[in-house]
């Protein structure tokens, strides 16, 4: 790992500790953002992060964001953190002026939206935004026949219809009769769900490994029959199985946001899918009925993973597109395309 | 920080390495254009002695090994990427697998200079193989409980006992065979040692098992009062059980543990055209993620086993996940052929033979090696659980 990106993650892992408590997690659920924490990540520049240093960011890579996020994850924040950091660089490189705030930002398939270059939207809509009513700004990647276009908006003029996720986060039905918007081509659209795809798998990746060692621990903790239930071979069974589902993510997930390769990234989406299934079942079942109460912490984390697990393209989406990259290759075509798909760092 | 925190490296492969992959794959295009390299119908390593010696005289056999033994004192990431292209491709590479991956490796570790130069050189070049004697007919999970034992007499040892599952026992000139040595005082992990033995020695009696895939690849091998010398002990006599558990993470981690059934896949993709229904291309793209996240994992031991360090509990969830991951893959292939209708009327005829083959051999995966609950052990013990 790169000084650089150890002092990112140091000083994330410093603020997390210092600006977020349990009571700030439970508190997003009746919409409140962790406020200490946003103003602790603004002060040290997190949310711009991705934006290049000419233009008043750090200029970290997707990798740098990753493991910030995992990060974040781990310690299960609430909040637009993704959203903001990727939609400021989304803004910064389409060139339009700064502005702080907290951003949402969703990518959107098969809605009627507005033509490029227009400055208004009349009855818009958009559907589950991740804390939609809080936002400054709300940024709508769209997929069109004419290609994908970036619309910007401000959070103020939307009238927001509250909903949450399964983790109880907002994530808010959004509509205007008229709305003043931005719409600006974007070449490179599908590169930045990549990016959105990768910076969630790292989330969720915190999320898992969170739940996986607080289990372990939970069962050199937890007694029944006059032991530990970790002596138990049918406990230590199931968690070295979730173990070889952590470790295989850990590496593709690195390895994704490393080399920003479209199929190792399509790849640690489903992969994450069936390790996501594997903790909410294993981690639950470890800890019994005490995991199943709000106040216990690991609900937090595994409703998490529910909320996270299919946003920016969903576990089967990503399946499909890995898929597409080999179903028309010739039998002795098939491997070289996928053991030149897997080279995560040439030295 | 506590065991449970579980982390690799994310492993870095040295420009040679790629100049190396397209070598092999040359190798491999050259056999193929000579007829030497049919497309197979079964899963599972083949033999074949003289494709055995053209790899060795590439010398991609023992290649990590110090020159003077005849290795080429390449890095664990090279052999990584010779083994995982000769494995996709199903070069049958039976007859030097296990002296290569372990028998050889053994000697170097373990084994007297006279050892290291009576074999090494002669497994590089593909004239050797070897066989592993650990398994009993009463000794399977249970490897400690193993009742074949060699009695000293004067100048070597005297073998007798039973040893079972033996792969290529049949092709192979040689085992190092597991035996009891001592009477165990404190714990059943003393007194075994590992002895190398010439199989054409009188008193040792090799005898097929046909496995339930219809193929005569084990054995069960008998030893009556085999004698041989004492400089078929192979390190201190005591010490086989440590030099076993080491031997143990080279045959765990490899990418044969995840690519025995790729052929199926890549006879599948070969099969399928780029229309596909939505439900197939999911079944096949989670496939797909589980093989590249098990590739980099494996690679990840690769590079730790480079750099010396201890990689037993990342081999047995790489062996855990690999040959589940091989299951699986027989499961979904069948679902796809089945969905995509692909091998109905007399089409595909080398796919169905090959997925009727590969669900046969599948119940072996997770057994072979080192049962996966034996694996899950090993890994609850490496996250502080026992």
């Amino acid at each position: 790992m790169s000084e650089h990106r150890i002092f990112f993650r140091e000083t994330v892992e410093r603020i997390l500790a210092d600006a977020l408590d349990k009571a700030d997690i439970d508190a997003a659920e009746e919409r409140i953002l962790p406020a200490r924490l946003y103003e602790a990540l603004n002060e040290n520049g997190i949310p711009l992060m991705l934006v290049s240093e000419d233009k008043g960011g750090i200029g970290a890579t997707v990798a740098d964001a990753a493991a910030i996020l995992r990060a974040m994850g781990e310690a299960s924040a609430p909040g637009p953190i993704l959203e903001t950091m990727l939609g400021q660089q989304l803004l910064a490189s389409v060139g339009l002026e700064f502005s702080p705030g907290l951003i949402s930002l969703v990518f959107v398939d098969g809605i009627d939206v507005p033509e490029l270059g227009a400055t208004e939207w009349s009855n818009a809509t958009v559907h589950a935004v991740p804390w939609g009513a809080a936002a400054d700004h709300v940024l709508i990647v769209a997929r069109t026949a004419a290609g994908t276009q970036l619309i910007v908006t401000n959070g103020a003029d939307w009238t927001a219809t509250p909903e949450r996720d399964a983790a109880g986060e907002p994530r808010d039905n959004l509509s205007a009769r008229s709305l003043p918007v931005t719409v600006i081509a974007l070449a490179n659209g599908d590169a930045y769900l990549r990016a959105a795809a990768v910076l969630r798998a790292a989330q969720c990746l915190g999320a898992i490994e969170w739940a996986f060692r607080r289990s372990v621990e939970y069962t050199g903790e937890r007694k029944q029959f006059g032991r530990e239930i970790g002596k138990f071979q049918a406990i230590q069974q199931m968690l070295a199985e979730l173990a070889g589902h952590v470790l295989a993510c850990v590496g593709l997930v690195e390895a994704a946001a490393e080399g920003m390769n479209p199929q190792l990234i399509a790849a640690a989406r489903s992969r994450l899918g069936d390790a996501i299934d594997a903790t909410i079942t294993i981690t639950h079942q470890v800890h019994g009925a005490m995991g199943f109460s709000l106040e216990y912490s690991l609900n937090s984390r595994t409703r998490r993973l529910m909320a996270w697990r299919d946003d920016f393209g969903s576990t089967l989406y990503w399946r499909r597109m890995l898929a597409r990259e080999f179903t028309h290759l010739q039998r002795d075509e098939f491997w070289p395309a996928v053991a030149d798909s897997g080279l995560a760092a040439v030295g | 920080m506590s065991a449970a925190h579980l982390s690799i490296e994310l492993p870095e492969l040295p420009p040679e390495a790629q100049t190396l992959r397209q070598e092999v794959r040359a190798f491999i295009a050259e056999e193929r254009e000579a007829g030497r390299l049919p497309p197979p119908r079964k899963i599972g390593l083949g033999f074949d002695r003289e494709m055995s010696r053209r790899i060795g005289a590439r010398s991609w056999i023992g290649m990590t090994w110090p020159k003077e033994y005849g290795g080429q004192e390449r890095s664990a990431l090279e052999r990584y990427v010779v083994t995982e292209e000769l494995l996709a491709a199903a070069v049958p590479v039976g007859a030097h697998w296990v002296a290569d991956r372990q028998s050889g490796p053994v000697l170097l570790k373990f084994g007297t200079e006279a050892q290291r130069r009576a074999y090494l050189p002669r497994i590089v070049t593909g004239d050797l193989t070897f066989s592993i004697g650990m398994s009993e007919p009463e000794s399977g999970s249970d490897l400690a409980s193993l009742k074949a034992r060699a009695e000293k007499i004067d100048g070597g040892w005297r073998i007798n006992g039973r040893k079972i599952w033996t792969t290529n026992a049949h092709h192979a000139q040689y085992m190092i065979i597991l035996v009891r040595t001592s009477e165990a005082t404190g714990s059943r992990h003393e007194g075994i040692s590992q002895l190398i033995v010439d199989l054409s020695l009188p008193g040792v009696n090799i005898s097929p098992i046909v496995s339930m895939a219809n193929e005569h690849d084990f054995n069960e091998v008998l030893f009556e009062d085999v004698v041989v010398g004492d400089d078929a002990l192979i390190g201190k006599e005591g010490n086989g059980w440590n030099q076993v558990s080491a031997e143990l993470a080279y045959e765990r981690s490899g990418p044969e543990r995840w690519l025995s059934s790729f052929r199926l896949v890549s006879e599948l993709v070969g099969a399928l055209g780029p229309c596909v229904q939505s439900a197939s291309q999911e079944e096949l793209g989670r496939i797909l993620s589980h093989l590249l996240a098990l590739r980099q994992l494996s690679m990840s031991v690769a590079s730790m086993i480079q750099q010396g360090k201890s990689a037993n509990m990342e081999a047995s969830i790489v062996k855990d996940l690999g040959t589940k991951f091989e299951q699986e893959t027989v499961r979904v292939v069948r679902n796809i052929v089945s969905a995509e209708d692909l091998t109905a009327n007399g089409r595909e005829e080398r796919l169905r033979a090959l997925l009727i083959h590969a669900q046969q051999y599948a119940p072996a995966f997770t057994i072979r090696g080192g049962t996966n609950e034996i694996l899950r052990g090993i890994i609850a013990r490496g996250i502080g659980l026992r």
